[in-house]
């Protein structure tokens, strides 16, 4: 499914060429960087400078000065003259121009007037974004738009929530101009699962398989991403450092922490000043708690752009793992205060809250973390977490079960939900969640026990017998030694062969028990049950009734802990059980 | 006062019996008077009055004596030479002066003098003047006093509060002379008549008669382009006759208006910025663009234009209306309505301060005070509906149903075009569990908006589609409602009650995952929602009892180490069978039915959406 079709490199080239300068004129600065960097890291030979040449039409002459100054105007951040210089001009680079600084400057307002980045900003202020809906919807409707004017429109429906409209407007404009990478971007952004993404009519060109890879990369299938940027790696684009990058990134997503920070590495070395995608690469030392790298990393960014989104989420991760909490925060909210769509900052914020056990703060900032990303199954879990603890499961539920469908196969989701089942009582959903985590491969094995807790309260016996017995066998396994459940499964088992009348597996079982301190009382008064009762039962018991196969005993521990009561065990028929 | 002033050189010519000097200091008075030196002027028209004993210069002594306002003084001089009985000038001179001393009835007596010969018959009324005063002409010829006369009776009438025969004597005036502006004008500002009888008016005016055939067209149109608006939203196209005039501030200034009541304010706003750059205090234009201002809560330059106005016509009501619409902008109640009350004392037949006086009340839920002032605006502007709306939505709010139909429905009888109206009616029979009339007068409405409005609906109508995707929904046509519902949020993105809205007619398709998406939606616009809580508990539990326990979980728990034999299978699936399920979703149905009416049943247009909006005109 997965293809990509065959780079013709020199088109790629000049692509990426006349992409940079296109979108840099219409001052889309961050998909000319894109485009710029990926040229560079392209190294075919073309004709640039023929490239550089362009046929303007000629009332894009006349608009010349106006639109010139206005460039300048906006490099230097004047959004609102560079409106003024140009309301009179009507050729399509201008008046992309205009219109995008008008929807410059609203941001820059909006995000300077934002009281606090933790304040939920109540009043919503989009006078200027309706203007330039309308304005853009009555040019639509008469076809006048081009690729960007479309990326344009589409961006302010997003930001009106619009978004089904939205994603048909991108689409558009992909289609009209597939080179704007930035129109990639924002519809990557807005799909929401692979239907949604193979319903799409886009259009045959090469920058589309990156766009796949991306979306791929978002909706955690992380295989056909990695596939797509290693083919991309071996044609050519080995040493760009976006692709580098997203490999890395995509390698933190699948949790294989050793893999993808050996890439960051090598990526340090190749970009050594990069920014972007760093605070990921915190993330990853985070978990690997190396708080020296981490400093040195946090030092570093905070060197190269101390007022940058990546650098402060970085320093937050570092204080975070020193646990100062209040100053992570203030970091996480410095990022915010810089870029207040910055999801990860939101979860990480979150976070900290719940560490600090603010949970109506870490509610509030997870929530905006979904406003900005529906997709983002940290937040989710972590308002199901947040909810847990306010103790309404009902809605901890759902969030756990949205967390859960944005990543099917992580087992913590899972057993999350099982729990949450468990609290809600309905318990035979929360055996089938227990179940799907423990195989799923459930990292801390608690899964198993959970379900055969689940069936013993349930009064299943046999399921609870079975599934106490594989528990044992795979901490065994797994050489895991929580003791508290270890005991409460031999525990278990013993009453259960007790009832059964087994008693040489009721025997081992209470022998196991007399291992751990917390059951050990308990243990010795079984022991001397078994005995009595045994003694009891025997002569009325026809001796080998069925003998077993060994299978399903708790074998592995009888060769080994063959110890004094041994001896007493040879007296008594082996393996005697009773079937009811 | 135009008419008087450009008479006096076919005056000079005529008396010159007397000696040279009597000539010379009359041209020395009429020039005096031409320059705005009025104490030059009284100095000599007393010197000639004295010399010659004509009533022409005894009426100009009188004249300067009214430009300097002296108007006793002028009354005395024309009484006590008993001039009133026999000369109509002089009468009329006199009434003004009382009129402007606020001396009513005495205004009227002087003329009823006059008058006796003129109600005799009406139809007369061209030639009653010389017939009763057959010596005016002779001395005087102010042409068209009679009409003039008619305009200040109307004037004096309405200020005595009497507005029927007020716009009688109007009509009158306007039917003398056509080009009467003046009259015109106040019988359109204070909405005297309504949209029916002022077109009557137009038509019945005599163009043809008086105006020369090609002014006859572009008087009518000009008159016709200033005729009122609100009664329904219409085209902004000019039409042909005006197109030499296309340029004139006044005639954009009505295209402004027109926007203005479509709900079209950027537009509107446009030109009215446009036209106040060239002439910063066009009368005509400063209420429109304050109406604006208020809608699009552009406090800032209300502020400053009140300031202004306040500085430079601190005895204009509009200048205080400015004022009190800043403040009520910015929600100082108090203060608004001492500033509106000034602006209603400065004059009395204001609508706009009236309707914002009464805006203010409403808005703090003092629902008795507010409908006080609509009663009195509705008094004020009889042709006009919007008093009666919101006497009508005071009543709505008040939970008098009956009496607010009944006053809807007055309203719809004067206007009966405006989707305004329509609107509240409709909320009105959604309040009486009436969908079926609901919808059709939504429809109604709908339908009269999208006749004016070129692609998009303005943003006002949000509310409009709202209401009608609610009535869809109780009707149980859901995907109409839905329909409808997605249009208010294109109108209007992210509005709380939308996504509720939304997000309710999802949970009663079944549509659960949808559902709480959106109430989602709506809780993190609108915190304190009951209603979207209750709801998203409601359907977050049906989703959950719907959906499977996790994605993939489809397998049966199976220990591979069991021997067959031993092998019991749990049937998940049989426990979680279909009886179950069908009782969640029953019980979450049924607690809908229970919530259902209480959040939407208030769903009209709420004060704040209509407020406002249509204080346009001054």
């Amino acid at each position: 499914m997965v293809d990509v079709p065959s780079l013709d490199l020199k088109q790629v080239k000049s692509d990426l060429i006349i992409a940079q300068r296109e979108c840099y004129e219409r001052r889309l600065v961050h998909a000319a960087k894109w485009s710029a960097e990926m040229s560079r890291a392209l190294v075919v030979k073309v004709d640039s400078r023929s490239l550089q040449q362009v046929d303007e039409p000629d009332e894009f002459w006349t608009d010349y000065d106006s639109y010139v100054l206005a460039k300048s105007y906006f490099d230097v951040k004047e959004f609102d003259r560079a409106v003024h210089v140009l309301r009179e001009c009507n050729s399509p680079k201008p008046y992309f121009l205009r219109l995008y600084s008008l929807y410059m400057s609203d941001q820059k307002r909006k995000a300077d007037n934002m009281p606090d980045s933790n304040a939920q900003s109540e009043v919503f202020d989009n006078e200027i974004l309706k203007i330039l809906q309308s304005e853009l919807s009555e040019k639509h409707s008469k076809k006048e738009l081009d690729g960007f004017g479309l990326y344009l429109y589409g961006v302010v429906l997003a930001k009106l929530d619009l978004h089904y409209m939205a994603i048909e407007i991108f689409v558009e404009s992909v289609t009209k101009e597939p080179l704007n990478w930035a129109a990639w971007m924002e519809l990557a952004r807005h799909i929401a699962d692979k239907e949604s993404l193979l319903s799409l009519q886009l259009p045959q060109h090469w920058i589309r398989s990156l766009f796949m890879a991306k979306v791929y990369m978002e909706l955690q299938l992380h295989e056909d991403a990695l596939s797509i940027y290693r083919t991309f790696m071996d044609r050519g684009f080995g040493e760009s450092s976006y692709i580098v990058a997203q490999v890395a990134v995509t390698y933190h997503d699948m949790r294989d922490v050793d893999l993808a920070v050996q890439t960051f590495k090598s990526l340090e070395v190749m970009d050594p000043y990069r920014i972007e995608n760093m605070d990921i690469y915190s993330n990853l030392l985070y978990v690997k708690e190396k708080k020296s790298e981490l400093a040195h990393l946090a030092h570093k960014c905070c060197t190269v752009n101390k007022y940058c989104v990546e650098t402060c989420c970085v320093i937050g991760n570092y204080y975070s793992l020193r646990s100062q909490h209040e100053k992570s925060i203030l970091y996480f909210q410095r990022a915010l205060k810089l870029n207040s769509n910055y999801i990860s900052a939101w979860t990480l914020m979150g976070h900290e809250y719940m560490e600090m056990k603010n949970t109506s703060a870490a509610i509030q900032a997870y929530r905006r973390s979904i406003e900005v990303d529906k997709r983002d199954y940290r937040a989710w879990y972590g308002l199901g977490q947040t909810y847990e603890i306010l103790k309404m499961p009902s809605y901890s539920l759902y969030y756990y079960r949205k967390a859960q469908t944005l990543k099917p196969n992580d087992s913590r989701m899972v057993i999350a939900l099982g729990e949450c089942y468990q609290k809600v009582e309905r318990l035979q959903e929360a055996k089938k969640c227990f179940w799907k985590a423990h195989c799923l491969g459930d990292a801390e094995e608690i899964a198993l026990f959970k379900l055969a807790n689940l069936y013993a309260t349930l009064g299943e016996k046999e399921q609870a017998r079975q599934a106490y017995t594989e528990y044992i066998n795979q901490a065994d396994r797994m050489l895991i030694h929580n003791h508290e459940d270890l005991s409460r499964a031999y525990l278990y088992l013993a009453n259960y062969y007790i009832d059964h009348k087994n008693w040489d597996e009721a025997y081992t079982a209470a022998q196991k028990c007399t291992e751990f301190t917390e059951t050990r009382e308990e243990a010795k008064g079984l022991l001397r049950t078994i005995q009595t009762r045994r003694l009891h039962d025997v002569p009325i018991t026809p001796g080998g009734m069925s003998i077993d196969d060994s299978m399903d005993s708790i074998a592995p521990t009888d060769q080994f802990n063959a110890g004094a009561p041994r001896a007493f065990d040879r007296v008594t028929p082996v393996n005697l059980k009773f079937t009811p | 006062m135009a008419t008087q002033e450009g008479t006096p050189k076919e005056n000079e010519s005529k008396n010159v019996s007397q000696p040279l000097c009597l000539s010379t200091l009359r041209s020395r008075v009429r020039a005096y008077i031409d320059k705005h030196q009025y104490d030059s002027a009284i100095f000599w028209a007393d010197k000639l009055a004295t010399l010659s004993d004509a009533v022409e210069d005894i009426f100009w002594y009188a004249q300067t004596m009214y430009y300097t306002g002296q108007y006793h003084r002028a009354i005395h001089l024309i009484t006590s030479q008993k001039l009133d009985k026999n000369y109509a000038a002089c009468r009329y001179l006199a009434a003004k002066c009382h009129y402007e001393c606020k001396e009513w009835q005495e205004a009227l007596n002087i003329l009823d003098l006059l008058d006796m010969s003129f109600t005799r018959s009406t139809s007369a009324m061209n030639t009653s003047l010389s017939e009763s005063v057959p010596d005016s002409e002779l001395t005087l010829s102010i042409p068209n006093c009679e009409n003039s006369i008619c305009l200040l009776r109307g004037k004096i009438y309405e200020a005595m509060d009497n507005r029927g025969l007020a716009s009688d004597y109007y009509r009158e005036a306007l039917r003398l002379d056509v080009y009467c502006f003046e009259a015109f004008e106040l019988l359109v500002n204070h909405h005297m008549l309504t949209a029916k009888e002022e077109h009557e008016l137009i038509s019945s005016l005599p163009f043809a008669s008086q105006c020369p055939p090609e002014e006859a067209d572009i008087v009518k149109e000009l008159y016709q382009s200033r005729l009122k608006k609100y009664d329904c939203p219409g085209k902004t196209d000019l039409s042909p006759a005006l197109i030499p005039l296309k340029n004139n501030l006044d005639v954009i200034v009505s295209t402004a208006e027109q926007h203005l009541y479509n709900c079209d304010f950027r537009a509107a706003y446009k030109i009215t910025s446009k036209v106040l750059s060239k002439d910063p205090y066009n009368s005509h234009c400063l209420p429109i663009h304050i109406a604006i201002l208020v809608e699009l809560k552009n406090s800032n330059a209300l502020f400053y234009l009140a300031h202004k106005l306040v500085d430079y016509y601190p005895d204009k009501s509009i200048s205080w209306f400015a004022v009190g619409c800043y403040y009520m902008l910015t929600e100082n109640f108090l203060p608004a309505r001492w500033f509106l009350s000034k602006a209603t004392n400065l004059e009395r037949a204001h609508g706009p301060s009236w309707l914002a006086f009464g805006h203010t009340f409403g808005v703090n839920k003092d629902h008795d005070q507010a409908m006080a002032a609509y009663f009195t605006a509705s008094q004020i502007m009889r042709g006009c509906h919007l008093p009666v709306l919101y006497i009508g939505l005071e009543y709505g709010l008040t939970n008098n149903p009956k009496l607010a139909e009944r006053f809807f429905s007055q309203a719809l009888s004067i206007a009966p075009q405006d989707p305004f109206v329509l609107h509240e009616m409709g909320v009105i029979a959604f309040g009486n569990t009436n969908y079926e009339e609901a919808e059709s007068h939504f429809l109604k409405a709908l339908d009269r908006v999208r006749e004016v409005s070129r692609e998009m609906l303005p943003e006002r109508w949000e509310s409009l589609l709202n209401n009608l995707g609610h009535v869809s929904r109780k009707l149980g046509k859901y995907e109409e409602a839905l329909e409808y519902h997605k249009q208010a949020e294109i109108l209007c993105p992210q509005t709380a009650s939308t996504y509720s809205a939304i997000g309710y007619v999802h949970a009663l398709m079944g549509n659960h995952s949808e559902a709480v998406n959106y109430f989602h939606k709506a809780l993190g616009l609108r915190k304190d929602d009951t209603f979207s809580t209750t709801m998203l508990t409601n359907s977050m539990d049906a989703l959950m009892s719907e959906i499977t326990a996790c994605d993939g979980a489809d397998e049966d728990p199976h220990f591979q180490n069991l021997s067959k034999s031993q092998r019991k299978r749990v049937k998940l699936t049989d426990l979680f069978g279909n009886i179950t399920k069908d009782e969640t979703i029953d019980d979450s149905k049924a607690s809908f039915d229970t919530t259902d009416h209480e959040p939407f049943a208030e769903s009209s247009l709420s004060m704040e959406e209509v407020e406002m909006e249509e204080c346009s005109t001054s």
